[in-house]
């Protein structure tokens, strides 16, 4: 990947909007030292604020679907929203629930879909790589 | 510019003139690496709090007379008696100063 746009490390928020927590220790795993995404700038952060990339987890339960909103209307441009795992890329076995207004993709624009119950962390790291390619492409559209 | 020398200090407004400024380049210039990606106006640049809607200023501090609530709420019988008389009108407060010197030249003339 030719980084010349976005040449810096990239920060990922993560939200869980109402995950099992299944994809959220696969998440962590991936920050481990047996892969160490962290290595290459890969980090989590504590605020949208800071962050290039959301990293939304679960089938967005009604009460979190304004709080999605929020959060991604508060991340700064450009920014690439990754869906992790089953229930927020399609709603799963909870796609029918009366309390959930998701899947992610409903509720606001997703840019790259991690499916699996839980997804490996090998494929949240293609999926990382995917938003990396998307953010390079967002950032010389903006420099140009 | 007279420098003051202690023999174990010395105190010169100019150093400290210099000391200021050189924090001050270096404050702007950690600041002009910050973010800049934040658009003005909107919700990128409202406080985050984990997603949850922003309370307006007033609703989201803490008073000052908060921190005094057990007190007041030890002493409501007091407070509400003594809130009572005090009105705020200056022709209230004349009248009780009339009135309680009118006792004490009253308790004053009985017992002398």
């Amino acid at each position: 990947m030719n980084l010349k746009s976005f040449n810096r490390a990239l920060w990922v928020y993560h939200i869980n909007t109402g995950s099992c927590n299944g994809c959220d220790i696969e998440i962590l795993a991936v920050l481990t030292p047996r892969y160490d995404a962290e290595r290459f700038g890969i980090m989590l952060v504590g605020s949208p604020r800071h962050a290039d990339v959301l990293l939304v987890t679960g089938p967005v339960g009604r009460s979190m679907a304004d709080n999605v909103r929020r959060v991604y209307e508060q991340t700064p441009d450009p920014k690439v929203v990754m869906a992790v795992g089953n229930c927020g890329v399609e709603g799963d076995v909870f796609h029918e629930a009366y309390s959930l207004v998701g899947p992610i993709d409903q509720i606001i624009p997703v840019d790259v879909y991690v499916p699996g119950c839980p997804p490996r962390p090998e494929a949240i790291i293609e999926g990382v790589v995917k938003a990396w390619a998307k953010l390079e492409t967002l950032a010389r559209q903006e420099v140009s | 510019m007279s420098v003051v020398t202690y023999g174990y200090a010395v105190w010169s407004p100019i150093i400290w003139l210099v000391v200021l400024l050189v924090i001050a380049a270096i404050a702007l210039y950690v600041r002009s690496r910050g973010q800049k990606r934040y658009k003005k106006g909107t919700a990128q640049t409202d406080v985050f709090i984990s997603g949850i809607k922003v309370p307006p200023t007033e609703q989201r501090h803490v008073p000052a007379h908060n921190i005094y609530w057990g007190f007041f709420e030890a002493l409501k019988g007091f407070y509400s008696a003594m809130m009572r008389p005090h009105t705020g009108i200056l022709n209230d407060y004349m009248l009780w100063l009339v009135a309680v010197m009118a006792i004490t030249v009253l308790v004053l003339i009985i017992v002398i």
